[in-house]
């Protein structure tokens, strides 16, 4: 064996390298056949059944524009649902991204205590939390608004916490040094140091959330997702059509003008 | 530093060419340390019994190879580090034996400037300062960000002793090394300190800017009356500056007499001892 190959072949025996990468191979492909047979893939049936999909489509058409007014409040609403999701998602996951910094934390306790809420508000998807709002405060957006600020503390919480232990941590050294109180040194120091990546994050949450507020529209959260569940089950496929192009068009807006934003402030 | 470099400026006395320093008018012990002695975790020791006085108005550089022990002594007198054994004392009150909000109260007149000026890029020069003045206001609205009021004056006073006024405005982010350095200075002066240390102030500088830097610290102990320790790797800008040279080998004291008093030889041998 040549000594480029020694060197490729870090056991020293021929071809190990080679045999690890068969290997990876074959167990990839075994995941992938096994997620096909879970979900049980039939895609003759997608073609078979085209004409079904083919048949809403065609009665979906023209849209309806005439459901512009009446589905105003509904837009608002929507839009409404992700702002206070993201206000007070932001609001609740700021203090707690700061005794979840590995660099900032006061005491481990709290950083456990915290990471673990952070854990927990992550994995519960939003549609879970609105279902246990509903049951508490009924139907309606204020639900979906709870719903998605909670979750918005999980997801927030994480990426503030990197960002925090990602700063530049001469600054708060250094106003520390000047006697400067905890909370001092995290107005003065952390809070600009980290306020752009946070705003940026916050948008994006933002744009996320609006996403999300329409689905969880079918659970009961109102705005535009209930009105595209309450057109389907009636079979107004005109409408579904014409909530679906506002949905694309308010989602385009949220996308634009926070990309704006976010370059704005970074 | 090389061996050479510490040979090549010669004598390291006031009377070598450049020097500037002036009569020194000392104004009573501002730093005490005792017997100052720190063992790591790990067993090494750090320092040995290091006893050391500096008065108002002094200048005092200490030398001495990377390992020689002048960070982590830096660091036991600003209290960062619990030293061992030992006192630290500034203003009659023991750091070393003091935690928590004590020693923050007991820091006060204590300033630090670190190599980098640590400074928080996205806010302008003049807030930055006023930083510095954050440990004797300790209101509500300064825990909200708000920068003290009363405060803006006397910073605007400490930029233009910096030379630096015209740049009060402008984010510290847009500054140079040599004009960051100068602000952490100021923010230093906005405490209002009796001791000010500065821990390798122009290692990152070029040689213009370290003079600058050199320059205002030399001011500030003979026309502000501050005691002012600084650690440096460069002898010549050491010679130039102190009034006294303190040399650290190996956690102990080499030697601590004035800057004519101390040869060129003798800082080589800081540096030639750590070497070998």
């Amino acid at each position: 064996m040549s000594k480029v190959m020694e060197m490729r072949t870090p056991s020293g025996a021929p071809g190990a390298r080679t045999v690890w990468y068969v290997l990876g191979a074959v167990v990839a492909l075994a995941l992938f056949v096994q997620a096909w047979i879970v979900v049980q893939a039939r895609p003759q049936d997608l073609i078979t059944g085209a004409h079904g999909m083919a048949d809403i489509m065609s009665r979906a058409m023209p849209p309806a524009f005439d459901q512009f007014v009446p589905n105003l409040w509904p837009v608002l609403e929507t839009i409404d649902l992700a702002i206070f999701g993201t206000v007070f998602g932001v609001l609740l996951a700021f203090p707690l991204s700061i005794l979840a910094a590995s660099n900032l934390t006061p005491a481990l306790p709290l950083y456990y205590a915290a990471r673990a809420v952070i854990g927990v508000t992550r994995a519960v998807p939003d549609l879970v939390w609105a279902l246990l709002f509903v049951t508490a405060v009924g139907l309606g957006p204020f639900p979906g608004a709870l719903a998605l600020a909670v979750h918005s503390v999980g997801m927030l919480g994480r990426l503030f916490a990197e960002v925090i232990e990602d700063m530049d941590m001469g600054p708060v050294e250094a106003l520390t040094l000047t006697g400067a109180g905890r909370v001092q040194v995290l107005a003065h120091a952390v809070v600009p140091g980290v306020l752009p990546s946070l705003l940026g994050i916050g948008l994006f949450r933002f744009d996320e959330n609006l996403r999300s507020s329409l689905v969880l529209g079918f659970v009961g959260a109102g705005g535009i997702g209930f009105q595209l569940l309450t057109a389907m089950n009636l079979f107004q496929y005109q409408t579904v059509s014409f909530l679906l192009i506002a949905t694309f068009v308010l989602v385009t807006c949220a996308e634009r003008i926070s990309a704006y934003l976010r370059k704005l402030f970074l | 530093m090389s061996l050479g470099q510490a040979a090549a400026f010669g004598s390291a006395g006031s009377d070598m060419p450049g020097a500037v320093k002036p009569a020194v008018r000392t104004t009573g012990v501002r730093l005490a340390v005792r017997d100052l002695t720190m063992c790591y975790a790990n067993g090494h020791t750090a320092l040995r019994n290091l006893n050391l006085s500096v008065n108002g108005g002094e200048m005092v550089v200490v030398l001495g190879s990377n390992g020689s022990g002048k960070s982590t002594f830096m660091k036991c007198v600003v209290g960062l580090n619990r030293p061992t054994e030992g006192s630290v004392k500034v203003g009659g009150r023991d750091l070393a034996a003091l935690s928590g909000e004590a020693l923050r109260e007991a820091r006060l007149p204590l300033a630090l400037i670190s190599q980098n000026a640590n400074l928080v890029k996205r806010r302008s020069v003049l807030a930055n300062v006023c930083c510095g003045a954050l440990g004797r206001h300790r209101t509500l609205m300064s825990a909200f960000g708000r920068l003290p009021r009363d405060e803006i004056e006397p910073a605007m006073s400490y930029l233009d002793e910096v030379g630096l006024l015209h740049l009060a405005r402008q984010r510290a982010g847009t500054l140079s090394g040599g004009q960051a350095q100068r602000v952490a200075v100021a923010r230093a002066l906005a405490q209002r300190p009796d001791v000010l240390l500065a821990d390798e102030p122009v290692a990152s500088l070029d040689p213009e800017a370290a003079d600058e830097v050199m320059r205002l610290l030399r001011r500030l102990a003979t026309e502000d009356g501050l005691a002012v320790v600084c650690v440096l790797h460069q002898p010549e800008l050491a010679a130039r500056y102190a009034d006294r040279l303190v040399g650290l080998r190996s956690g102990l004291l080499e030697f601590d007499r004035p800057a004519s008093d101390v040869s060129s030889q003798q800082i080589a041998g800081l540096y030639l001892a750590e070497a070998s």
